[in-house]
């Protein structure tokens, strides 16, 4: 257990550093820098300013100041927001996405597990359609449509929740919804399949034939075992939702920290964007940690080794 | 050809999968005919037809600068048509190959190929898409190249899972035994094994790309060239849509809708393929 | 048994959505506070420091929070704030101001000629590495100090001579000097705060301000909160509070205005397709700014290095069509100098004429736009920019038979590709840091960093340089126009195509609001109207789609 623990933790580290790597090189061979402005600024002024922030130095240099920044804690100052550096933003804005992300998460958890159920488990063809209907209509939805929809209706037409001010419950409701519908029928979608194989085996038969009730096979047996696949996309789904998602936070005026993985480059603010990425890079590697060790958890046939 | 069988006898019995392959194709029809069937063309001005409401002249009524809306929506279908077949083959061709690599050679080789897969699972889609497209320029070859690199992995996970179990049937063993080459090996014997699952990724590749593109249009880094022959993507014409969504709900009704039964329609495609080519993995 | 299952699962699920229905029905939680305006900013202001600042964000919430030496009166002259006069000495090369004794800091001190002295200083220093100390380069050794060639601050040319006396030593007479003094970057700063919490500073708990609003508070990418400064020396604003959101989308802002939820908008929170529906709103007003849009060409290029081009394209475009489909008040234009300048002359610059334009381009070897090579067009990605864009496509088409092809970049890419690569075309704006011509013609001379078009003219230089020196008025403007004749009708380099203007709602029952022409906007005279009998904004069912 030890050993496979340290070596995922080293694994995931290797990862973060290739991650940093490959997104300084990006940022650098991007045209346009920081300072362009429509108003060119005066050489001299450009050249203080450069100074200032470490972008005459050679790259390498630049690349080793960043690296050994992070390890101090220090994540460097932000290029757009002059009064703030790049760990009080993302200290201000990480809190607000996750907390978006673990509603819709839970949203879509909570939500899917009846869909699914209903699909596998009633032998109702037509349940089954429809829960694989509304599932794929879920997936073909893209979030900027289902947000403009769900505000154009619930918010302009209906006037029950409202769309922006964040802070209040009425504001939560409705980009919890867009963050997490997509989400939700993936997970449906996954939980009918997998609930589906494992009806399907031989211990769920020997269950059914030892006389167990029905509702007992399907949440202390299937269920629990059609959890494996819903783990599995879980890890990526939690570290993308908890980082927040640009659109959502945009349509929905969310102070939150998806936005800077667009506008961020916009400002090519290289230390901002270095920052985000670095932060949904830890939270996969985390998050796919502990779904490994959930693994064994759920089913103890899995070992980690 | 049991392939064909099954795909014969499952097909009558599903009309969603028929409807999702017409929508389709008429779809691709409208993109290829765009010019012949709309008397409008998809660029121009005209001043007196500013932002009208769906009506015999213009069956979806026109935009900010009294274009028909229908016309720009079958030529944008070529952009999303271009970026959702483009991707796609170009993801299934770098990833098969390096999924095949990885897991045929196998070993440290195996191992070092997929600790580069999670590499690229590890970075934010969305940024290096944007990263990519923003040092490839904005047009369509620069945005299939972006999207390709973000969603080969995917088909380079599901090869390598396909080829390590067909390596382990024994006629490969039959085949190395007898002196076969091994790109012979992979070429005879892997791939037509693992046809099927790679058919369905593909096909529910074509949606992904489709919805990324149309996203990115939707953040304002998509493609727009009203009179070229690309004219302007459905999430280009869905932006300006949101804009002036209180007051002139139809531009943005149609190209949203217009995104969203595509996608559907591959989805839903995806889902009966995988119904009939893969009925375990439901 | 699978079925009952089924029905709790879901017996859940409808109760915990019908609890955050419930709990989330009454959208106007936050209640209709008379005392509190609020406005949408749209975006996070990158800095409250006003030795950093750069964008009209940030500046629009430092200039409620701050005053300086003088502020613009409605003729956009310079008037006095703090300082209660000046005199001009030495023939223009130096100033005097006296200032004020009465006026304050939030933490009771006085506001000292020291201050000035301390704030100038620090947006000269190459350590500040402000992005504006370029704009008090007039003064002695200042730009000198900034390049590190003097290293003795004392040598700069700014000196306060005791606590209500500032003394400012110039290269040369500088005519537009008082205006520079109304630019927020050149407002009085504390040393031994700034000292004390570095780039903290600004934070609510630690900022110190002279103005009629004081920060209450600061959330991050999402609102600031003001309140009214019982102090302030030319007496306490009427409103109580000002809330300013940061909403960056404009549909979702316009949502929340029209649910009563904010109390004013302008161009950052108006979708263009709106506009014509708003503007039969009551409060709603088009503001002129100072801010030429433009396109220019690539003047050593083919098939643009040839003025006939040129001028036919300039000609082939109908500029009366801009305000019918940007929607916002745009002033078509065929001139350079915005209207409300010191110079301005509608009179110059090509009529809309396309048989002439047609003829010139047959001229030039290109009847009905044959052979013309494939050129295109540029602008960055935005919405109105591309509306422009295509229309102009349009015209030219239409007008010239010339089909062009059009390319949009994002901001920074396609900046790049301004300065290393132009394209044939390309669409730029200007906006006055300070109002006087000066500031708008120097943009196309041979030496400016910011002449994309690459285009040269040894006359046009000289005039503006004369114009610079040019004390009488009257000679000025005749300078002026000689220099903006070449500049749209001789040579033209670039296509004048209508000056901005801000489209701005306000919510009826509140009046007093100023935005200027600069884009600033200023809540100190905002009050409740007398009697609250109008209409709320929210007036819902409004829209065609109902």
């Amino acid at each position: 257990m030890a050993r496979f623990l340290v070596k995922r933790i080293v694994h995931g580290l290797a990862v973060l550093w290739v991650v940093i790597t490959l997104t300084f090189i990006l940022l650098r061979i991007t045209p346009g820098g920081p300072f362009d402005r429509e108003r060119r600024l005066p050489p001299e002024v450009m050249a203080n300013i450069e100074a200032k922030y470490h972008l005459d130095e050679p790259w390498l240099k630049q690349y080793g100041r960043y690296l050994r920044g992070i390890l101090e804690g220090d994540l460097g100052p932000s290029y757009k927001y002059l009064d703030r550096n790049v760990s009080d933003i993302i200290a201000d804005t990480f809190p607000t996405s996750a907390l978006l992300g673990i509603l819709a998460l839970s949203f879509a958890l909570i939500f899917s597990l009846p869909v699914g159920l209903c699909a596998a488990a009633t032998r109702n063809r037509w349940a089954d359609r429809g829960c694989v209907f509304l599932a794929t209509l879920g997936i073909s939805l893209p979030n900027f449509i289902l947000g403009a929809v769900l505000i154009w209706f619930f918010s302009l037409k209906l006037g029950w929740f409202q769309a922006g001010r964040w802070g209040q419950l009425s504001s939560v409701v409705l980009p919890m919804i867009t963050l997490g519908a997509a989400s939700f029928a993936y997970l449906s979608y996954l939980l009918r399949s997998a609930l589906l194989e494992t009806l399907s085996e031989d211990f769920i038969r020997t269950a059914r034939a030892k006389g167990l009730r029905e509702i007992n096979v399907l949440f202390k047996h299937a269920l629990r075992n059609s959890f494996i696949p819903v783990l599995t996309v879980l890890g990526p789904l939690f570290a993308a939702l908890v980082t927040g998602s640009f659109v959502v936070e945009y349509v929905f005026a969310i102070p939150g920290m998806g936005r800077f993985f667009i506008t961020a480059v916009a400002d090519r603010d290289y230390p901002l964007i270095m920052g985000v990425t670095l932060v949904y890079t830890t939270v996969l590697v985390c998050a796919n940690l502990l779904v490994d060790l959930l693994y064994s958890l759920v089913d103890p046939r899995i070992k980690t080794h | 050809m049991r392939m064909a069988q099954r795909f014969s006898a499952r097909w009558q019995g599903n009309p969603l999968l028929l409807g999702s392959l017409a929508f389709i194709l008429i779809v691709t029809l409208g993109a290829l005919l765009a010019p012949l069937l709309s008397p409008y063309a998809p660029g121009g001005f005209d001043e007196k037809r500013i932002l009208e409401n769906p009506g015999w002249d213009h069956w979806l009524g026109t935009d900010e600068l009294g274009r028909d809306l229908l016309t720009r929506i079958l030529y944008g279908a070529r952009v999303s048509m271009v970026v959702g077949f483009g991707t796609a083959l170009i993801a299934l061709l770098i990833g098969t190959i390096y999924g095949s690599i990885s897991g045929y050679a196998g070993g440290a080789l195996d191992n070092l190929l997929m600790r580069i897969v999670d590499i690229f699972y590890g970075l934010p889609d969305l940024l290096i898409f944007i990263l990519l497209s923003l040092l490839l320029g904005r047009n369509i070859a620069g945005i299939l190249i972006a999207l390709a690199l973000v969603t080969w992995v995917r088909f380079a996970r599901i090869t390598r899972g396909q080829v390590l179990q067909a390596k382990e049937l024994i006629y490969v063993d039959g085949a190395k035994a007898i002196g076969a080459s091994h790109v012979r090996i992979i070429l005879r014997h892997i791939l037509p094994n693992i046809l099927a699952p790679i058919l369905v990724t593909l096909t529910f590749s074509v949606p992904a790309a489709i919805l990324a593109e149309s996203t990115l249009s939707f953040i304002g880094l998509g493609i727009n060239d009203p009179y070229s022959a690309w004219g302007t993507s459905w999430g280009t014409l869905a932006q300006d849509g949101w804009r002036a969504m209180r007051t002139y709900p139809h531009i943005i009704f149609f190209p949203a809708l217009a995104i969203f039964l595509t996608i559907l329609a591959f989805n839903f495609l995806g889902n009966g393929l995988r119904d009939i080519l893969d009925p375990k993995a439901r | 048994m699978v079925f009952l299952t089924k029905r709790g699962a879901f017996r859940h699920a409808l109760l915990l959505s019908s609890l955050l229905i419930l709990a989330s029905c009454n959208p106007f939680s936050r209640g209709r506070d008379e005392k509190t305006f609020r406005v949408n900013i749209g975006t996070e202001p990158p800095s409250l420091d006003w030795s950093l600042a750069t964008d009209h964000v940030s500046f629009n919430v430092i200039a409620n929070l701050m005053v300086g030496l003088t502020e613009f009166d409605k003729n956009l002259k310079p008037a006095p704030v703090i300082a209660k006069s000046w005199d001009i000495l030495e023939g223009g090369r130096k100033v005097v101001f006296h200032l004020r004794d009465d006026v304050t800091w939030s933490d009771g001190q006085k506001v000292r000629a020291q201050d000035f002295e301390y704030s100038w200083k620090r947006l000269l220093n190459p350590k500040t590495a402000s992005e504006y100390a370029y704009i008090l380069f007039d003064i002695v050794n200042a730009e000198e100090f900034h390049e590190g060639k003097v290293t003795d601050e004392g040598l700069v040319g700014v000196k306060a001579i005791d606590d209500w006396t500032l003394e400012v030593r110039l290269k040369h007479p500088t005519s537009y000097f008082l205006s520079i003094t109304t630019f927020e970057v050149t407002y009085p700063q504390r040393q031994d705060i700034i000292e004390k919490l570095g780039s903290k500073w600004t934070e609510p708990d630690h900022i110190v301000t002279n103005g009629p609003f004081l920060l209450s508070s600061w959330k991050h990418e999402n609102e600031i909160q003001l309140r009214a400064n019982p102090n302030f020396f030319l007496g306490k604003p009427a409103v109580e509070q000002v809330e300013m959101v940061m909403i960056n989308e404009k549909t979702t802002a316009l949502g929340l205005y029209e649910q009563g939820q904010l109390d004013f908008l302008d161009n950052h929170s108006i979708p263009t397709l709106e506009k014509p529906r708003l503007a039969k709103a009551p409060g709603f007003r088009h503001v002129p700014q100072l801010r030429g849009y433009y396109y220019g060409f690539a003047t050593d290029r083919k098939p643009f290095d040839d003025t006939r081009v040129r001028k036919a394209f300039s000609m082939a475009i109908d500029r009366s069509v801009f305000p019918k489909i940007l929607h916002g008040g745009e002033l078509p234009a065929t001139s350079w100098i915005p209207p409300g300048m010191l110079a301005h002359n509608p009179k110059i610059g090509p009529l809309y004429n396309p048989p002439e334009a047609r003829r010139l381009l047959r001229e030039a070897g290109y009847p009905d736009g044959k052979d013309f090579p494939r050129v295109t067009l540029a602008y960055n990605t935005d919405e109105e920019h591309k509306i422009v864009a295509e229309a102009i496509q349009s015209m030219w088409k239409r007008n010239l038979g010339v089909l062009v092809r059009l390319e949009n970049q994002e901001w920074k890419v396609y900046l790049k590709k301004l300065q290393s690569d132009p394209p044939h075309i390309f669409r730029l704006g200007w906006g006055a840091d300070y109002p006087d011509p000066d500031n708008f013609m120097k943009l196309f001379t041979a030496l400016s960093g910011n002449n994309n078009t690459r285009w040269k003219n040894s006359r046009y230089d000289h005039l503006l340089e004369l114009a610079a020196r040019e004390m009488n008025e009257q000679r000025r403007i005749r300078l002026y126009n000689e220099a903006q004749r070449i500049l749209c009708e001789a040579d033209a380099p670039i296509v004048p195509l209508f000056t901005t203007a801000e489209t701005t709602v306000l919510n009826p029952r509140y009046t007093g609001l100023e935005y200027s022409s600069m884009g600033r906007l200023v809540l100190r005279h905002v009050r409740l109207k007398e009697s609250i009998q109008s209409p709320p904004p929210a007036a819902r069912g409004r829209d065609k789609s109902a």
